[in-house]
């Protein structure tokens, strides 16, 4: 069977899951056995438009970059999502709920009014094209994407976690964070990561997304339980999941 | 062999004894709480622990585990894992969860992968002596168990009365050196303290006996309740996770770099998360949170019941403490379908 032909393309975002892929090391040869790369800015000089799956990192936040994503979908047999940026919209939708222009003078002074700097409300990929597999978390999980690229390469349908954070909290016999009165993302995130935040002390601030059915309604219930309030669960949702933390005003 | 004399001195001697000739694991402190892992000195090893995060059922069937490996042209051979170790100061009612799971994976099929580590598994079991918040073991005829374990050890005041069941504990104790028999205050006392079990491992009191609980659950299919508190249901899963008698799980395969060599894996999974009962196809024949919800306690209360002849939950309060809803609670959920009947 013929290697089937990637291409990797970026959208807004820091490239850090990109990064990711190159810092596979060793493993990259591995992955070249598998696939032959037509089109990665970040590591090759070679253009391609013709290819089998479409590697997409970044969230979508102009107009022309929604033309281009689309284009990459009619192309692609596979379209796959790299990364927070990319599956939920990730820390880009911050700006989704504040206003534009106050956003602008805020972060670029007095180049504030420069005509490049206009941006559309961020959206992920799925809220434009059909995404056919998604890779979870800022920075995406390694593991997840080998797997992912093993099961396409082999004709298979990759399994992702649709339970929530806790499961491998449990796994590793972490100490909830909710034992500390602490507001942790886990109940309502979806698991995959194998939970290293919590591991390290850490509330989950919800990189990979949401399950597919998350209980927000609970979450706000048992805030009160732990001496917090609708707002605190709010604020942490915003960071990577603004649009089930509050409705956007674009919509 | 009959009842022995251990001073506290000779147990930690003991231990470390122990622990120069096998791998032994028991109860630490893990922050506030308490966790099974490999003991490296006598003096990490906390037999008044209250109650450990995990069961050390996380020894018998480990959150994953290799079961297979495989070629995509057919070719397969088992893997069977499992090395010796000892489990040092599981409380009663984990004893008595290791002999349900016992059950489950002889019943019918048995499961040659579990069975090739608990083959291997020698049990020195530990009387109670702090009990946790959530503990109903007496409600459960759990509090104390009459079997099911190598050697016990039970704290009467400044001495342990040990007593060992098998050869393999024999062998154990046989590292302790030549031990003074129990004299009949020492057993007297560990009476007493078996008695007073029944008391101090009842901090969440369930309002019927076990026995009852089946024909309970018979009438209670449509109770309110299940809805009401699955309002809050996470399908999070910590619930089972924790769970000492619990036994579910999921098979997965993973092909390597060549895409031709793979591994076949369990991991742990339970009735409470949303993908459980889905099955090929995308059905999902328990789509709504309440009826995962309801089946837990259908499952441990009646169906394995009329399976094994036993309700498949010892009351050790895990589930009920690692719930960030508070609503895993068994003693809760009953009583409440109690104060209908
Ligand atoms: S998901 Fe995170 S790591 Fe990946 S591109 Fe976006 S910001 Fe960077
Ligand atoms: S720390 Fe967070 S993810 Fe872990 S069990 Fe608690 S709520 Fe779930
Ligand atoms: S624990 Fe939460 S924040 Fe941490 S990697 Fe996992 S999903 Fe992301
Ligand atoms: S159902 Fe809860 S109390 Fe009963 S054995 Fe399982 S974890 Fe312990
Ligand atoms: S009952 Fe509690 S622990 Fe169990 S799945 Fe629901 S929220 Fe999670």
């Amino acid at each position: 069977m013929a290697k089937p032909r990637v291409a990797i393309f970026d959208f807004a975002c820091c490239e850090g899951c990109q990064l990711q892929i190159i810092n596979m090391e060793e493993a990259i040869l591995d992955l070249l056995n598998v696939v032959q790369p037509v089109e990665w800015r970040e590591a090759i000089s070679d253009h391609s438009d013709e290819y089998d799956i479409a590697l997409v990192e970044g969230s979508i936040t102009r107009p022309e970059d929604e033309e281009r994503l689309k284009d990459i979908r009619r192309r692609a047999k596979i379209l796959v999502a790299l990364g927070a940026c990319a599956t939920t919209g990730g820390v880009n939708k911050l700006k989704n709920h504040i206003n534009s222009d106050e956003l602008k003078r805020c972060v670029y002074g007095a180049a504030a009014a420069m005509p490049h700097l206009d941006t559309s409300p961020t959206r992920s990929l799925r809220e434009i094209v059909k995404v056919d597999v998604e890779v979870h978390g800022c920075p995406m999980s390694t593991r997840e994407f080998v797997n992912v690229v093993r099961c396409l390469a082999t004709g298979t349908t990759p399994v992702t976690p649709n339970y929530p954070v806790c499961v491998e909290c449990k796994m590793r016999e972490t100490i909830c964070r909710y034992e500390y009165n602490e507001v942790c993302l886990g109940i309502i995130t979806r698991a995959g990561c194998d939970a290293p935040c919590p591991a390290g002390g850490q509330w989950c601030f919800g990189c990979r997304g949401l399950v597919d059915d998350p209980n927000v309604n609970a979450a706000n219930d048992i805030m009160a339980k732990y001496g917090r309030t609708a707002d605190d669960l709010r604020r942490r949702m915003e960071l990577f999941n603004s649009t089930e933390a509050r409705p956007c005003p674009r919509q | 062999m009959s009842p022995k004399k251990l001073s506290l001195p000779t147990m930690n001697d003991w231990v470390a004894a122990l622990i120069r000739e096998h791998r032994v694991f028991g109860p630490q402190a893990k922050g506030d709480r308490f966790a099974y892992d490999l003991l490296g000195c006598a003096a990490d090893l906390r037999l008044d622990h209250d109650v450990t995060i995990l069961p050390p059922r996380k020894y018998l069937m480990p959150p994953t585990e290799v079961l297979i490996t495989f070629t995509r042209s057919g070719k397969f051979e088992s893997v069977m894992e499992g090395e010796p170790l000892v489990l040092f100061g599981v409380h009663p009612y984990d004893v008595a969860a290791i002999a349900q799971m016992d059950r489950y994976f002889t019943q019918d099929h048995a499961d040659s992968h579990y069975l090739a580590r608990r083959k291997k598994v020698t049990i020195v079991a530990c009387d109670v002596q702090s009990a946790s918040e959530n503990v109903f073991a007496a409600c459960m005829g759990t509090a104390t168990v009459p079997d099911g374990f190598d050697v016990l050890l039970t704290l009467v005041g400044e001495t342990y009365v040990v007593e060992s069941r098998t050869a393999a504990g024999d062998a154990l104790l046989a590292l302790a050196g030549v031990l003074e028999d129990a004299d009949a205050v020492s057993l007297g006392r560990r009476e007493q303290l078996w008695m007073d079990a029944q008391k101090l491992l009842r901090r969440q009191n369930l309002r019927c006996r076990v026995e009852d609980l089946p024909g309970l659950l018979d009438r209670s299919y449509e109770h309110p309740a299940w809805r009401q508190k699955s309002e809050l249901c996470f399908s999070c899963g910590s619930c089972v996770m924790v769970c000492p008698s619990c036994f579910c799980f999921d098979v997965q395969d993973e092909v390597g770099w060549d895409l031709v060599s793979g591994e076949r894996r369990r991991q742990w999974d339970g009735c409470l998360l949303t993908q459980f009962a889905c099955v090929a196809g995308g059905h999902n024949f328990r789509r709504l949170r309440e009826e995962r919800y309801r089946h837990r306690f259908y499952r441990k209360g009646k169906y394995l019941h009329d399976r094994c002849g036993f309700v498949a939950c010892v009351g050790c309060g895990r589930c009920a403490a690692a719930c960030t809803s508070g609503i895993a609670s068994p003693v809760a959920l009953y009583n409440s379908l109690l104060e209908d009947q």
